[in-house]
């Protein structure tokens, strides 16, 4: 195990193990032919709690055992200060590379400017850094997300009716969505966007601006809520008023929405992002980095969207 | 309601006619106007099934608005109700996890929101009266601490798969009215009559126009003070469990930043924050001012950021018609 050895000057033995021993199950160790990892990555995510985070981590685990590279995995648990002592352990280290999940987009920039400062390439993944210098960020394409949210309503609706969006105005992810779906929504000239409303995010504020749509707008086909909070706020209002004919897609599919959706409720489809595929993309734009290639500053990853036929099939799977 | 002796005394003056007006009828005429401007521009706006839609609307808050009315008139204030009724909500509705029927399960539902709403309401009262720490920041650390606790509590994510049958009690109705309406009803009923007809009533008053005379004439103050503060945790967490029904699901997301709306509702109907001066009455058109407001502007599709604006707006004028009103 020369590989091993290599390390282990600069790096505590357990930590090396706990980093190892899955990168040496993924790369299958068994196989004859062990090859020195080529790069030492370290990486911050914003914690290991969340299932999200986790199947980005595996994304980030198998693209790295497929080009061979060590992933140095550490995690925020939602706390700046952690991250960036994360990060200026890694600067220390001299990795060749620091991948970042910021747990504040404003506040991780002074230790990204370090890494800078000490010529370490810096990536983002999921979240963005306002500050410091990042080779490359990646991320749910949310324009896409917005527009196939879009598409769905208007194949439901075979492309005509009434259509209003809860809203949260005042963040950018939820900007694109709601612009990829205004231009998608654009292409049926028989679908009109009649509302949208800021439900502010929360189920209880959605449910209540829902309502008010719901009187304004007597003849409403469907409804795109911005997250899923935003969509089953709005299932609310249309339960509570007894409202039929109306369908809502939703964002994310977390568990109650994929519960109302196989429900057969008015909520018929969520969009959903995936997690891991932003992990290996990552991985590949880092690969293409150390290849002298300079990646595109920002890399949308694809989403997709799931209804209640897609559901039950691979819930009965 | 407040007996407006101010503004009688300029009656000869024929430029005070409008403040004799004002004096008489004050932010209701506010809220008139308000009325038949949106029945004007939106044909929906006017309609039974609207009307209902608004005191649907605005029955969350305005319930516990009943509550802040009795604090307030102390000259005390209560930041804890939002966070309140999210963590009411979380524990209330976590109950009906339990594998037992609803019919077994529901009074413990009611038990356990009322309980942490007595208990949220008593421990503010305790820091209150006994370490003397102004309200302000007694509640505002509450506030914190149970907003905390409602996330804590749920590691971030909703209570919910709860029974169906639970979402009666908010989505209801009984002789075509929603429920929570007339909860919202029975509660201002019950409000106005304790406040103007009980000695409790008499001495919350007493306690907000003067903390020091009222003692001194033999009023037990902490007590009073003990008991608006539990009131107003007890109309909190009722609120939160409504909310909770209507959503069927507990939401430590719930109830964010109702304070200011509920705060809001109760100075725009009148009351002062110096304690003293405030109807329940006066409340409820405050509650309706903002939420007719709201519901008005989402029928005309009125851009968010430029309501938020608006409603802003409406709350200075009408508070400003309340300052003319007094002079």
């Amino acid at each position: 195990m020369t590989f091993n050895q290599r390390v282990s000057v600069r790096i505590p033995k357990s930590f090396i193990l706990a980093v190892i021993i899955p990168f040496l199950v993924l790369t299958g160790c068994g196989k004859k032919e062990t090859r020195k990892s080529s790069k030492i990555i370290g990486v911050t995510l914003l914690t290991r709690a969340h299932l999200f985070y986790k199947d980005l981590e595996e994304g980030l685990l198998s693209a790295a055992a497929r080009n061979n590279y060590e992933l140095i995995i550490t995690a925020a648990e939602f706390d700046l200060g952690r991250q960036s002592g994360q990060i200026e352990d890694f600067v220390a280290r001299r990795v060749d590379a620091i991948i970042v999940c910021p747990a504040d987009s404003r506040g991780v920039g002074p230790a990204i400017a370090k890494a800078n400062q000490a010529k370490i390439p810096v990536f983002t993944a999921d979240i963005a850094s306002q500050e410091g210098e990042v080779v490359c960020h990646v991320a749910s394409d949310n324009i896409a997300g917005g527009r196939q949210a879009g598409e769905y309503l208007a194949r439901t609706l075979k492309g005509k009716g009434n259509i209003a969006i809860i809203d949260q105005p005042t963040l950018t992810s939820v900007l694109d969505r709601v612009q990829g779906f205004k231009d998608a929504v654009a292409l049926y000239p028989d679908m009109r966007i009649v509302a949208d409303v800021n439900g502010e995010g929360v189920r209880d504020k959605a449910m209540q601006v829902a309502s008010d749509i719901l009187q304004a707008h007597p003849e409403l086909n469907g409804i795109f809520g911005i997250n899923d909070d935003s969509a089953l706020g709005a299932l609310d209002a249309v339960q509570q008023f007894k409202r039929s004919g109306i369908s809502i897609v939703g964002y994310d599919a977390t568990p109650p929405a994929v519960d109302a959706i196989l429900k057969n409720t008015a909520l018929k489809a969520d969009v959903v992002q995936y997690p891991r595929r932003i992990g290996e993309t990552t991985i590949q734009k880092i690969r293409e980095y150390f290849s002298g290639v300079p990646p595109q500053k920002v890399v949308p990853v694809e989403v997709g969207i799931v209804d209640r036929d897609s559901l039950s099939r691979t819930q009965t799977r | 309601m407040v007996s407006s002796v101010v503004g009688v005394d300029f009656m000869t003056s024929r430029k005070n006619i409008l403040s004799r007006i004002l004096s008489q009828y004050g932010i209701s005429l506010a809220l008139l106007i308000e009325i038949i401007l949106f029945s004007r521009l939106s044909p929906f706006f006017f309609t039974t099934e609207n009307i209902l839609n608004v005191t649907l609307q605005i029955s969350i808050t305005a319930i516990i608005a009943a509550g802040m009315t009795f604090v307030i008139l102390t000259a005390g204030i209560d930041l804890s109700v939002g966070a309140l009724v999210a963590l009411s909500g979380v524990l209330a509705t976590s109950v009906l996890k339990l594998p037992i029927p609803l019919i077994y399960s529901f009074p413990l539902f009611l038990a356990t929101g009322i309980l942490v709403g007595v208990f949220s309401g008593w421990l503010s009262a305790f820091f209150i009266t006994r370490f003397n720490v102004t309200p302000f920041i007694v509640t505002l650390a509450l506030m914190s601490i149970w907003r905390g606790g409602a996330y804590l509590y749920t590691g971030g994510r909703p209570v919910w798969g709860l029974p169906h049958a639970f979402s009666m009690l908010g989505g209801g109705r009984v002789a075509g009215i929603p429920l929570p309406t007339l909860i919202m009803l029975a509660v201002y009923a019950a409000a106005y009559i304790v406040l103007q007809y009980t000695r409790f009533g008499r001495h919350v008053y007493a306690v907000g126009g003067n903390q020091e005379a009222a003692r001194l004439a033999g009023i037990n103050t902490k007590r009073v003070l003990r008991q608006v503060y539990i009131l107003c945790g007890v109309l909190s967490a009722l609120s939160g469990m409504l909310l909770a029904s209507r959503m069927n699901s507990g939401q430590p997301n719930a109830g964010l930043m109702y304070e200011l709306d509920v705060i809001a509702a109760v100075v725009v109907g009148g009351a002062s924050l110096f304690g003293g001066r405030g109807s329940i009455v006066g409340t409820f058109v405050g509650a309706m001012l903002i939420g007719v407001s709201r519901n008005g502007l989402n029928l005309l599709n009125v851009n968010s950021y430029i309501q938020q604006i608006i409603v802003g707006l409406v709350i200075l004028v009408a508070v400003m018609l309340d300052q003319m009103r007094k002079r």
